[in-house]
């Protein structure tokens, strides 16, 4: 975990600095062999990146480490259709992730 | 005596458990009927297996794409092979069940027109679970996934089921038999108290491989490389990586890789490559197995007490190896990332026996071996064949 991490703010729901983020956690997963990997906002979480469920959980962890209860990952993949579940980008979880930091920054 | 209908998907994996179960029923003087792809399961049953012969669908054997991983394999496996089978093997089902009126039936979970038929018909089924995958929930979290599987189920239950029947087919309401074990599952609760943990069915298959035992060198440590039997086209990259790390290791690790879709032309020196391999007896001799995590390929290594390094594909494997990763007996890489150098390391730690993981591997071993495997599996069934009157007991 990066230690930056506990000085996160809302003020960091900047789509692309969370991006940055997320492509960040996902190389430093543990044996993901992802560190030297093309990661951006169309890389497929599954086909591309061979990731599983058990790494969504492991990233789920991490950002809500990151972002506190602001995030819940697990809750955004559970609404997912299978298809979408395929076809999940690493963009689609930083939008998901930018959007919860918005919605509980305006309820700040 | 007692006649015992087994129903089972074009998969070895699968029939495999239910070979040593069908061996030991036969062996208490009941009578056995294979319901399948009938040169698949004598594959594995042996040639003089009886066979009541179900069509594959479309043009035979399902062909996935070796790189599809993950929820697209999920979705390939059940909307283009599971589902199709369920249609295309309920017919002979239903014929098998009335020409040989079984006493009770097997129906591995993934031939779910097995247990749809048995419903319809009223006949009292065991569910076949050769794997601990599905025991553990592996939808949980996934309700939109769950329902689309059950949408699926649902319409196969409509089609060839009992449409009022409401429980998961792939769990029979009489029980079923589980052929794994709890050091497995670790505390994960399971689905329902009819499911019954009996262990793995270990059994010799006895083979002419012509395999040159005498160039095993006994003073470096044997290492198994295996992908199990359905992921032949998938393996190249990660066998070249393999025999690599093997090659690396040459001082103290003699390195056997199995190799049935002939990848490997040129290994390096010291590497023993062959197509297919006594798998039992090489265990038997061997110190750590590098596998994809398949159930059966698993049980036997702990059934052997021997640490493992697992790069698993898809399917269930992800769940089995972590299974085994949790229970502390392997190392888990990355199948389609991993290179000699990691699986070099990754290899040196399970065999340092410090590290624990063949201790594990050992207890583990021990438990499998004390479920009970095929006689629980026997015993099972053999209750669950409804006591005759007096009258008819000479039929």
């Amino acid at each position: 975990m990066t230690t930056e991490a506990t000085t996160t703010t809302p003020r960091d729901a900047d789509g692309n600095t969370v991006l940055a983020r997320i492509v960040t956690v996902l190389r430093e997963l543990p044996d993901a062999g992802l560190e030297d990997a093309e990661i951006g906002r169309d890389t497929l979480f599954h086909d591309e990146l061979e990731l599983e469920s058990i790494d969504l959980v492991t990233l789920s962890g991490t950002l809500r480490e990151i972002y506190g209860d602001r995030v819940n990952l697990a809750l955004f993949i559970a609404d997912l259709e299978l298809d979408e579940i395929i076809a999940l980008t690493v963009g689609q979880l930083a939008d998901h992730v930018t959007a919860s930091l918005r919605a509980t920054a305006a309820e700040g | 005596m007692s006649r015992f209908l087994l129903v089972v998907p074009p998969l070895t994996g699968h029939i495999g458990p239910l070979v040593g179960v069908a061996a030991e029923l036969t062996r208490r003087g009941h009578e056995t009927l294979w319901c399948g792809c009938a040169d698949r399961v004598r594959a594995v049953a042996g040639p003089a297996a009886a066979v009541h012969p179900a069509a594959l669908p479309g043009t035979g054997a399902p062909v996935r794409p070796p790189g599809l991983t993950g929820p697209a394999a999920f979705r390939f496996l059940w909307e283009d092979f599971l589902v199709p089978l369920a249609e295309a093997m309920a017919p002979a089902v239903e014929d098998a069940v009335r020409a040989f009126r079984p006493d009770a039936v097997v129906t591995d979970q993934h031939a779910v027109a097995g247990a749809l038929v048995c419903e319809r018909l009223g006949v009292p089924y065991l569910t076949s679970a050769s794997t601990s995958a599905e025991l553990v929930g592996p939808l949980d979290g996934l309700p939109k996934v769950a329902a689309w599987l059950t949408g699926r189920l649902t319409s196969l239950r409509e089609a060839t089921g009992d449409p009022a029947a409401a429980y998961d087919p792939r769990f029979s309401p009489y029980g079923t038999l589980a052929f794994t074990g709890r050091e497995l599952l670790g505390d994960a609760p399971l689905p329902s108290d009819r499911v019954h943990l009996v262990g793995p069915v270990v059994t010799d298959r006895p083979r002419d491989t012509g395999f040159p035992w005498d160039t095993l060198d006994p003073s470096r440590e044997l290492v198994l490389v295996s992908l199990g039997t359905a992921n032949t086209d998938a393996g190249a990259r990660f066998l070249h990586e393999a025999a690599k790390a093997l090659a690396l290791l040459a001082d103290r690790v003699q390195g056997v890789v199995a190799d049935p879709g002939g990848h490997l032309t040129a290994p390096p020196a010291g590497v023993l490559v062959r197509p297919y391999v006594p798998q039992i007896q090489l265990l038997g001799r061997a110190r750590a197995v590098i596998g994809h995590g398949g159930h059966n390929t698993v049980c036997e290594s702990l059934w052997h007490g021997l640490p493992m390094v697992l790069a698993p594909i898809r399917d269930d494997q992800p769940i089995v190896a972590r299974q085994v990763v949790e229970a502390g007996a392997g190392v888990r890489v990355r199948f389609g990332r991993v290179d000699a150098a990691g699986l070099a390391e990754a290899l040196t730690t399970i065999l340092d026996d410090a590290g624990g993981h063949r201790t594990a591997a050992a207890a583990i071993g021990r438990s499998l071996r004390a479920a009970g495997g095929r006689h629980a599996a026997a015993d099972l069934l053999e209750q669950l064949v409804p006591p005759r009157p007096a009258a008819s007991a000479g039929r």
